[in-house]
């Protein structure tokens, strides 16, 4: 029995140790990175799978940050061939790709991306700018008397904030600092609306974490609350209470609207046409970079890329807008898909 | 006897009279509350099992539509299948369906309301018969997930139609459907058979079910000998000193030791310095071999230490060697325990998802896998991921995605109980 | 050469002859420490060839404690550490170099409390010789099996159920069939501590005639509680006191005739 138990384990790990030759050879394209995109990359890696003669990609959601540090990790088959994020790749991480052999990596733009507050449809419809939301927010607000100091945050409901806005206590579901969302929210949102304060918008240049420290500390006392990354316990949440208010990306809105309705951001309603030409204000490009060190190395790569970047997926009726993704203009279209053609390096 | 010791034993018979209603009072109350705890516990555990099934069975059905497909030659590319335009064959049958649709916008919202997974049927039934080329042949294809929803309740008829997913004419037309008996619900074999997908009618959890056999069979491959030796070695062969105390220490400190540091080991160990394919069952059996193997030692030492030391002597005394005395004494006795360690370590194993993110098993993957080293998902992953998408009918396959892990989860304790009944020979 | 004094409880040295002319077993200063308990002290004994010897004393003494470093049974408990010499025929079983598994073979043991193992009464009395490679087949298997129960005196009562656990027998049944498990090995001695303690008349009667039987080819080491029964089968006995070989001698002498003090309140029943 014991003596049977050893040879059995013995044969597992000689099995795990011929796993090392295996993995010299990768026939899937592997993809990381943000989840953001997330929803998108995983229809066109589907479709791609289903007509092509390639194996369909794996995916996963490391957040943005995380999978770029995977993405630069190396060349060779254990590290991932393409990354997607939420936002534009920072220099430091182009260095830090370099650094470890990375050398060149494309840019694809895949489309926009918005961020939207919502409620319960059985409640109106709020109308709030961006300073109004930083107000509501932030853990510590510039004092109202005038001063250049900040104060603990006073506001209680929204209607302390703007007569014009309901008598409602303010109460926020978000999502954690982990997330994209969480990222672009305080960039597009919060920073934005600190900046309509000059003496805010001057410390943004002379002090960067002094006014970090500002605008993205986020109200601990109730009236915000991290819900976790799950986006569809918020949409729940919001259900069961009208009067609370969540924030999540658009295609959260877009599958749940019969049941919610978008806050109106400066005056424009987050729709996928507003969202589309720019007018509604809390949107985001997406973004993914391939590794052109791994084309020819791994099939399909290319195959890959000339599906993402097709009219049928990105298109302005392509399969990609039926899942929420908010394309790019014709023009911007034109251009990626070239540099996915002839895989044209990045240059920030 | 004298009459003092009659008055003393009176006595004592009346002291222990007396303190009897006390005693058994408190053998009343401790019952109740044992009643009680369990019924608490049972009264979740049918909530919990309600709510998932009553959320969940629904999924185990989908919404099909008919439709009359002419396999167009002109349209097939006999040679190349993947080179064919299914998906015009799929737009002219719903155009025959519906003549009097017109325009590029109604034309595009009649075919959002069959699946893409339609186009993927039909290919696969042109490479599977080539016969089919040329003729005209009624087809159930699957319904678009918004359909489904509607026709199972979930989504609102009602109301104003922004409200709504599907907009007035679209209810128009799957009106005409079911006056045709056109649509209809059926078993949903694709959940059991397919892999992950982000339609939520084409997803199934067959994908993630290979992936956690996969895994799980490494895991116990593994875990289960090298635990059990390991906890015999210690228990029987290791000399008491300071160093087997030290490894003693570490192995319950390693039980206690949230998982996601395990998936942490396994991406430095495993995937970075032995390059290990990442996302693979490979590399997922070999972490959560790390996770469980403590708890299978933990337990097995225990059912080591209950087995009497007279059996121990008795083999000993007669001249078995002190290996004769595990394998033929020890060991037998020791056996039920040990496998109800390693069920808990393997049920704790199941239901994981912490180490597999690090190690890239959290991951989109349609293909099934069809060995250790290609990527795969797990079934408690599977449930997270659903649980995470937009689409609002991937709330019912969370729920029976459950209700699969949770039937796994029965089956693994079942066939432990009748194991260890096996082996169980109590003399 | 017999001591005519009588030696006083205060002495705690050994009295009597403690060799014996065709020794089968020499022990010399054997100590047994429990940990910082020191059981035995400085004992020193022979154990003759095909003779039997019985060991009694006072509860607690270390009779078990002794007859377990015959066989070196101790050596599975933790905290017990021997010194001292002991030796088989020329060896000494405590030397590095010797391997226990036959030395047990050799010295086989019956232990006070019954511990068949948790299977078939055949199968217990089997366990043995199979593992040593004593029988061939089938045959000589259920050869062994047989002369070994009906030494035992057991194979009547369970002839009909050898496939029946052991564990379901009664205690007297049980400590039969550990008679029976030992001899089925045909060691050269046999150590029993208390193998009747459990049996009634007629089976201790039973055993006693196996134990003649048996001197015939083995030497026995016997602890007993009962006075009569070592007289009945022993030719000399050895008495403990706290851990103290107090005296050893010819059965009948030490019965008829004790030198020591502690020797006479004991088998006199003034003590213990
Ligand atoms: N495993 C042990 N650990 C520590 N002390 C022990 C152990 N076994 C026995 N002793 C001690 O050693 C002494 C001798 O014990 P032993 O079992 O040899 O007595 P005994 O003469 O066989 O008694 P009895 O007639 O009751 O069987 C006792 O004081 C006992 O408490
Ligand atoms: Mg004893």
């Amino acid at each position: 029995m014991f003596k049977r138990g050893v040879i059995v384990a013995g044969a597992c790990l000689l099995v795990a140790m011929g796993g090392v030759g295996l993995a010299q050879a990768r026939d899937y394209i592997s993809i990381v990175g943000s989840s953001t995109v997330y929803p998108f990359a995983t229809v066109v890696a589907e479709k791609f799978g289903r007509i092509s003669s390639f194996k369909t990609p794996a995916i996963e959601a490391t957040g943005s940050g995380g999978g770029l540090k995977l993405f630069c990790g190396g060349v060779g088959v254990q590290y991932p061939d393409i990354t997607n994020s939420s936002r534009r790749i920072k220099a430091s991480e182009v260095k830090n790709c370099n650094d470890n052999g990375v050398k060149q990596i494309v840019e694809i733009k895949i489309g926009y991306d918005g961020i939207v507050l919502a409620n319960s449809k059985k409640t109106v419809p709020l109308n709030i700018s961006r300073k109004e939301l930083f107000l509501a927010l932030a853990k510590n607000i510039p004092d109202p008397k005038g001063s250049e100091m900040v104060i603990p945050n006073p506001y209680k409901t929204w209607h302390d904030i703007n007569p014009a806005l309901p008598d409602n206590a303010i109460e926020v579901l978000g999502p954690p600092p982990t997330s994209g969302t969480r990222d672009a929210f305080m960039e597009l949102v919060m920073e934005d609306g600190g900046k309509e304060f000059p003496w805010i918008k001057a410390l943004g240049k002379k002090d960067k974490n002094a006014f970090k420290q500002i605008c993205h500390s986020m109200r601990e006392d109730g009236a915000f609350i991290e819900a976790g990354e799950n986006d569809n316990l918020i949409v729940q949440k919001l259900e069961v209470n009208p009067k609370a208010f969540g924030i999540f990306g658009f295609s959260y809105l877009d599958q749940n609207s019969d049941k919610l309705q978008g806050t109106l951001v400066d005056g424009e309603e987050p729709t996928f046409e507003a969202i589309a030409d720019g007018k509604y204000p809390v949107s985001r490009p997406l973004f993914f970079y391939v590794k052109k060190a791994h084309v020819g190395m791994i099939p399909g790569i290319k195959e890959f890329l000339n599906e993402f970047t097709s009219e049928k997926a990105w298109g302005d009726e392509g399969y990609l807008t039926d899942k929420g993704l908010i394309p790019m203009p014709k023009a911007e279209r034109v251009k990626f898909r070239n540099d996915a053609g002839s895989l044209n390096n990045l240059s920030l | 006897m004298s009459d003092i010791d009659m008055d003393k034993t009176n006595k004592t018979i009346d002291t222990v009279k007396r303190g009897l209603a006390r005693r058994y009072a408190a053998e009343r109350r401790f019952r109740l509350f044992g009643l009680i705890a369990i019924v608490i516990s049972l009264s979740f555990l049918v909530l919990l099992f309600g709510t998932v099934i009553s959320k969940g069975y629904s999924a185990f059905q989908q919404t099909f539509v008919q439709l009359e497909v002419t396999f167009d030659r002109a349209m097939i590319d006999r040679d190349n299948p993947a080179n064919s335009d299914f998906g015009g064959l799929v737009k002219a049958a719903m155009g025959r369906e519906f003549p009097e649709v017109s325009g590029r916008k109604d034309k595009r919202k009649l075919n959002g309301l069959v699946s893409t997974g339609a186009v993927y049927q039909l290919q696969d039934m042109v490479s599977t018969d080539p016969g089919l080329i040329g003729t005209t042949n009624l087809v159930w294809v699957p319904a678009d997930d918004d359909v489904d929803m509607l026709m199972k309740g979930h989504a609102k008829r009602t109301g104003a139609e922004s409200d709504r997913r599907l907009d007035d004419q679209q209810l128009a037309w799957i009106g005409k459907w079911e006056q045709e008996g056109k649509i209809r619900k059926q078993f949903n074999r694709a959940f059991f058979t397919s892999g992950d997908s982000r339609e939520p009618e084409l997803a199934g959890i067959w994908g993630a079910f290979v992936g956690t056999i996969l895994t799980l069979a490494l895991t116990l491959a593994l875990s289960f000998p090298i635990g059990i030796s390991a906890s015999i070695y210690l228990e029987e062969f290791a000399p008491r000193n300071r160093f087997v105390d030290l490894v003693e220490v570490n192995i319950n400190n390693l039980a206690a030791v949230p998982s996601i540091v395990f998936g942490l080991l396994g991406l430095a160990v495993f995937i970075n310095f032995f390059h290990l394919p990442r996302s693979s069952p490979l590399v997922g059996g070999l972490v959560l071999t790390l996770m469980t193997l403590p708890t299978i030692i933990i337990a097995s030492r225990a059912s080591l230490q209950s087995v009497p030391p007279s059996i121990r002597e008795a083999a000993l005394g007669i001249g078995a060697s002190k290996m004769q005395m595990v394998n033929h004494h020890v060991l037998p006795l020791a056996l039920p325990g040990m496998l109800t360690g390693t069920i808990i370590g393997m049920a704790r194993a199941l239901g994981e998802t912490a180490p597999l993110l690090m190690i890239g098993m959290v991951a989109f993957i349609v293909d099934i896998p069809d060995s250790f080293v290609t990527p795969a998902t797990a079934l408690p992953v599977q449930i997270f991921l659903w649980a995470d998408s937009p689409e609002r009918a991937f709330v019912e396959r969370t729920s029976a995605a459950i209700l699969v892990l949770l039937a796994f989860l029965v089956v693994m304790n079942s066939l432990a109980v009748i194991l260890r009944n096996r082996f169980e020979r109590r003399w | 050469m017999r001591p005519v004094k009588k030696y006083g409880s205060e002495h705690r040295g050994t009295v009597g002859v403690i060799t014996s002319e065709n020794p089968r077993m020499t022990c010399r200063n054997v100590n047994v420490y429990y940990g910082d308990k020191h059981a035995i002290l400085d004992v020193s004994i022979d154990i003759g060839r095909n003779e039997v010897i019985a060991m009694i004393g006072p509860s607690g003494c270390g009779k078990s404690t002794f007859l377990r470093c015959l066989n070196r049974m101790n050596d599975t408990i933790d905290s017990c550490r021997v010194t001292g010499e002991i030796f088989l025929d020329d060896q000494n079983i405590y030397d590095k170099k010797i391997d226990v598994v036959p030395l047990r073979a050799q010295v086989g043991m019956v232990f006070q409390k019954p511990n068949p193992f948790p299977k078939s009464i055949y199968d217990n009395v089997a366990y043995g010789p199979k593992i040593h490679g004593l029988v061939q087949n089938k045959v000589e298997q259920d050869e062994v099996v047989e002369t070994s129960l009906k030494k035992a005196g057991l194979w009547e009562e369970v002839k009909d159920r050898l496939a029946h656990p052991g564990t379901g027998l009664s205690g007297g049944q049980q400590q039969r069939l550990c008679i029976a498990r030992t001899i089925a090995v045909n060691p050269e001695v046999i150590l029993m501590d208390e193998p009747c303690s459990a049996l009634d008349p007629i089976a201790t009667a039973k055993i006693e005639e196996l134990i003649d039987e048996l001197r015939a080819h083995y030497t026995i080491a016997i602890v007993t509680h009962s006075m009569q029964q070592a007289a009945r089968v022993s030719q000399r006995t050895a008495y403990f006191h706290l851990g103290d070989l107090i005296e050893v001698g010819e059965t009948k002498q030490i019965f008829t005739n004790p030198s020591h003090r502690l020797t006479e309140d004991y088998i006199t029943g003034r003590f213990g």
